[in-house]
């Protein structure tokens, strides 16, 4: 089944011309008025999106845990060992909208700094979302009798799919189209999606690349750039490496590689200064707490200190991403998962008040995504890859206080229980994707660029109402 | 776990090493003797028809020998050039000194080849650890010894070519020291590293074994302590092996082609090789696991951390197993179950090509041709002498194959490799003779992408490696063609720059550890010597780093810029060594080098 999209984008791409032909984005040639408004706003309009990828499948069943008695006790009775006891979770047990009588669900308690933002109305959290590309029942996946996403279950490839609705070999996906869509509205546009985590397909768009940065910063290339030259002692050794790394070369590696060398040294200088002088955040996201390092602290500290500097670099529109690895908890769980979520309840209560201390809270909304879902029943100290999953939307935009999507059953074998407790998403992840595009400012023409399977979900069910 | 508590009371003296049962003089099911390699090189070159005579016959003599037509029209055959050689080298190895380049072009690549891999396995990486007093019970914990040994082992083993061949199978069979925690990570990867080299070149069925068993994967991929499934309380084995052996280490998720492409239904949809019922049903074959504690004393002989894994038949699962087509009986014990699950997946028809392609990848080419892979797939399949799995045999076809063999005038202008940063690291090393200032080897995990090199042996993010066979790099012109480049998914605008400071300081000030122990190159004396002389400096620099790759612009390039440095010509004088600096590192980092061709 070819996704929609993937034929809009040929015939977009032939409208455009051909793509740049290796790094450097070309300016983006087509007026983009005549496609969509996402750029068209006035200045003072800004808008990002900021993904939390939580690599490895977070066990959603440990994350947000059924709270009501017999709910929890299904619960436990399907965790065995691993289950969280329900004393401990009066403290983070939420009243909230959107659940069907009788039900209630807790936090972990290690995302106890959620809780207020939750309380406040910044923070929503949608049930049971995972990639699918249709709306599915349990019959029909067993009887296969829909398709289906590919290679489930699997790691990398659920990476990519909840990506850019592709396995592995993807090379485009939604947060890069969100890019697309926003880089005429952007002055420096090489900034308009921005990974302070490694290399994922998430910010690749058809134009819009993703620009690395390090959680420091960007990286100067002091060989190729020291006024007094290469190793204090020839500026002719200099520009001759400043020439080798970034001329134009015939050989596809060579030319890509040296594309992205031309991207670094280009970005460092102008991003470098719009840097400097900027606000900190270290109060809010700490490099080091407890003499253990906090990567998602300085990942987010970086996405911070650039939506800071977002008018020196005359950006309105950006998407960002950054991520926590770790979550593949086969063994360990009762240990290695409430360590990651401290983690991750610190610094996004820490990102959301570096956020409002500058005055963007509505401006920024933050989400998670990861692989998959787990298993609910227990392999004795551990989960197994599953499917849908608890997502978390977190911003001064955002209608929180309220659940949304569909509660699942709290104990195995409920309705949407493919085996072992693993869910079948009863939320899309494009449903997901185009509730935050629209937000963002995507028309509703435009967001199956952002969201190929979207049109295969009812009107009505589109817009998630997060946002 | 459980060693934690059992062990605190042990006695702690250290213990002779015992014989090793998988150790380098075992014998090695299914190794063929050297004529029988180099009969199978050039056979596979004749059956393929790619290979000119000329190339043919410059893989050594004895595949002269074997081409009657060759040889009998008398045709004239140039040698083997250095640069060809020092190419060929830095394929199979990390680096190519003028002996060797000698020594290959002396005896043809096919022996020379067949005489590494035959060498016996350099020190092990377990010894190295012992030897240096790492059994310690204050460091029990601590992972960074695992670095050191890693990059001693790459950098100064004897035997490099099987170093650079469990590199590669490092990056496919996973294990992570970043992902091991409790008792003596270290000695676990040093166990796992040992391995790999010594089934290098076995037979994948052994070496597939032997990962299978080994502590660190077990803990790496939750084998060990995995129990079988309790039908009252509905708690399921562990599955992250069963899953990760199929999709990851043998077979992948869709039926393959010999030639490596994947075959489709009626409707062009892939045929997958495996469900979620294959997983479940394989997880039942890989419980029952855990540590063989014999020998074993807490932190002064961790060899419960480097013997096999042992079954404990009660926690083995006994139901029936049905997975790939193949059944194991319900009560199978578990060491026939084992047996019979690893013989199922090393039969598989996909191994070849799925095998051999990553191995072509990391080695050779990122994006090789389907008929490269079919001719290794082959040789998986059969050693020439009726053995499948001869890695021998598949070493030598990924190497010596007329696709890997081709000169530069006859590749597309997508062909070869964006070298690993380890690899380039390595190569600088072994090239110029670096040494460990103290002898300590405090070189440490080298993967932050800002401040150093972007990635570290054996310090995967996680099993799937640090790069997928899969990626194409978005936003490429790699990209328009789907053409894959794995290097690339480690490769942005932070890791670039972060190589080039890295590689700027180490070769001038060398590699720090900490503030008294470094590695680095105490003179550089054959380079020191042509300081006077650029291009004749460019010329050597570009035989021994980029095998002959770099264009003549490039080379006048550097040989002008260096000139501009004014020298006296001692090589103790700051302008000479400026000069071997810089031009070292201008050839380092240009894109001609950093693209294995």
């Amino acid at each position: 089944m070819t996704p929609p999209t993937s034929l809009a984008r040929r015939a977009f791409l032939r409208r455009v011309g051909q793509l740049g032909a290796a790094g450097v984005a070309t300016p983006w040639a087509l007026n983009l008025a005549t496609m969509g408004e996402a750029a068209a706003a006035d200045a003072s309009d800004y808008k990002a999106l900021v993904c939390i990828f939580l690599y490895g499948g977070n066990d959603h069943g440990n994350t947000l845990v059924p709270y009501e008695a017999t709910g929890h006790a299904q619960y436990a009775a399907a965790r065995l060992t691993l289950a969280t006891p329900r004393e401990n979770l009066a403290a983070t047990a939420l009243t909230g909208g959107g659940l069907p009588p009788g039900r209630q669900y807790a936090l972990a308690p290690q995302l106890a700094p959620l809780k207020p933002l939750f309380d406040a109305r910044k923070l929503a959290l949608q049930l049971n979302v995972g990639p699918l590309i249709q709306p599915t029942t349990l019959d029909q996946f067993h009887a296969r009798s829909v398709p289906l996403p590919p290679k489930l279950f699997s790691h990398n490839d659920q990476q990519s799919v909840w990506q850019s609705s592709g396995a592995e070999g993807a090379v485009h996906g939604w947060g890069g189209s969100l890019g697309d869509l926003a880089l005429a509205g952007n002055g420096q546009s090489l900034f308009t999606c921005i990974s302070v985590t490694g290399n994922a397909v998430f910010l690749a768009g058809a134009q819009a690349m993703a620009y690395q940065i390090g959680a420091a910063g960007p990286v100067p290339i002091s060989a190729a750039t020291d006024p007094n030259g290469l190793y204090g002692t020839s500026t002719a050794c200099r520009d001759a490496l400043q020439l080798l790394i970034t001329q134009s070369r015939t050989h596809v590696l060579e030319s890509d590689l040296n594309a992205v060398t031309t991207r670094a040294i280009a970005a460092q200088g102008s991003l470098g200064r719009a840097l400097t002088g900027g606000p900190d955040f270290s109060a809010q996201l700490p490099d080091v707490v407890g003499a253990k390092a906090r990567s998602l602290n300085r990942q987010l500290k970086m996405v911070a200190r650039l939506i800071a500097a977002r008018a020196a670099l005359g950006l309105k529109r950006q998407v960002f991403m950054v991520s926590l690895n770790g979550f593949d908890t086969h063994d360990g769980l009762l240990t290695r998962h409430p360590a990651l979520l401290t983690q991750l309840g610190a610094a996004m209560a820490g990102f959301q008040n570096a956020i409002d201390a500058i005055g963007m809270g509505p401006n920024v909304t933050t989400f998670t995504a990861s692989d998959f879902g787990r298993t609910l029943s227990s392999n004795g100290d551990g989960s197994d890859h599953g499917w849908g999953g608890h997502h978390v939307v977190m911003g001064g935009a955002v209608k929180g206080g309220t659940f949304y999507g569909q509660a699942p059953a709290p104990g195995l074998d409920g309705p949407e229980d493919v085996g072992q407790g693993r869910l079948l998403p009863s939320t899309s992840v494009d449903q997901y994707a185009a509730t935050l595009a629209r937000w963002f400012g995507v028309p509703e023409v435009q967001l199956p660029w952002v969201s190929p399977y979207l049109g295969n979900f009812s009107a009505e069910t589109r817009n998630l109402g997060f946002l | 776990m459980s060693i934690i508590e059992e062990k605190a009371s042990r006695p702690t003296a250290p213990r002779p090493e015992p014989e090793r049962v998988d150790g380098p003089n075992a014998a090695t099911p299914g190794a063929v003797p050297l004529v029988a390699l180099s009969a199978l090189a050039s056979a596979v070159l004749v059956a393929c028809g790619g290979g000119s005579g000329e190339t043919d016959s410059r893989l050594g003599a004895q595949a002269v020998g074997s081409r009657s037509a060759g040889a009998g029209t008398g045709t004239a055959v140039p040698p083997l050039s250095a640069a060809e050689a020092a190419r060929f080298l830095q394929q199979a190895q990390f680096s190519s000194s003028a002996a060797e380049i000698e020594q290959v072009r002396a005896i043809g690549m096919a022996p020379w080849l067949a005489q590494q891999m035959a060498a016996p396995l350099g020190p092990t990486g377990w010894q190295w650890l012992m030897d240096q007093g790492y059994n310690r019970e204050d460091i029990i914990f601590d992972s960074q010894y695992s670095d050191f040994m890693a990059w001693n082992q790459l950098i100064t083993a004897p035997d490099a070519v099987r170093k650079r061949v469990a590199l590669a199978w490092s990056e496919i069979l996973v294990v992570s020291a970043s992902g091991l925690d409790g008792e003596s990570p270290s000695f676990a990867m040093a166990a796992y590293w040992d391995v790999l080299n010594t089934h290098a070149f076995g037979n994948f069925r052994q070496l597939l074994e032997a990962i299978t068993l080994n502590p660190a994967m077990g803990a790496y991929l939750n084998t060990r302590g995995n129990q079988k499934e309790d039908l009252v309380t509905g708690r399921q084995p562990d599955e992250n092996y069963a899953r990760e052996v199929m999709q990851l280490f043998t077979i992948g998720l869709y039926r393959l082609h010999p030639d490596g492409s994947i075959q489709r239904d009626g409707s062009g949809r892939p045929m997958e090789t495996y469900g979620p019922s294959d997983v479940s049903n394989l997880a039942r074959v890989f419980t029952g696991y855990d540590l063989d504690e014999t020998g074993h004393a807490r932190a002064t002989y961790p060899v419960a951390f480097r013997n096999p894994m042992t079954l404990r038949e009660r926690l083995h699962s006994r139901l029936e197993m049905e997975f790939l087509g193949a059944r194991i009986a319900a009560n199978t014990p578990g060491a026939e179950a084992l047996r019979l699950a690893l013989d199922t997946l090393f039969n598989h028809p996909n191994v070849g090509p799925f095998i051999g392609h990553q191995l072509i990848q990391r080695l050779v080419t990122s994006a090789p041709s389907p008929q490269y892979v079919a001719r290794v797939a082959a040789a998986f399949a059969d050693n020439g002498a009726g053995v499948r799995g001869d890695l021998r045999a598949v070493t030598a076809a990924v190497l010596l194959d007329p696709e890997a063999r081709q000169g530069t005038a006859h590749q597309a202008p997508t062909w070869g490799k964006l070298r690993e940063p380890v690899v380039r690291c390595v190569q600088w090393a072994r090239t110029f003779g670096a040494v460990s200032s103290d002898g300590g080897w405090r070189m440490h995990d080298w993967s932050d992408p800002s401040t150093a090199l972007g990635q570290s042996p054996l310090r995967s993010p996680s099993v799937f490696n640090f790069f997928r066979p899969g990626y194409v790099p978005p936003n490429t012109a790699l990209a328009l063609g789907g053409q894959t480049a794995p290097e690339f998914q480690i490769t942005n605008e932070t890791s670039v720059a972060g190589y080039i400071n890295f590689m700027e300081n180490a070769i001038a000030f060398g590699i720090y550890g900490s503030s008294t122990s470094k590695l680095w190159v105490p003179s550089y004396d054959a380079e020191l010597a042509l300081s006077g002389d650029p291009p004749a400096l460019l010329a050597r620099l570009n035989l021994l780093l980029a095998a002959g790759a770099l264009s003549q612009a490039t080379l006048d390039l550097i040989a002008q810029a260096i000139a501009s440095i004014y020298s006296t010509g001692a090589n103790t004088d700051w302008g000479s060594q400026a000069r071997v600096w810089s031009a070292i590192l201008m050839v380092m980092a240009c894109p001609e080098y950093l693209v294995q061709k």
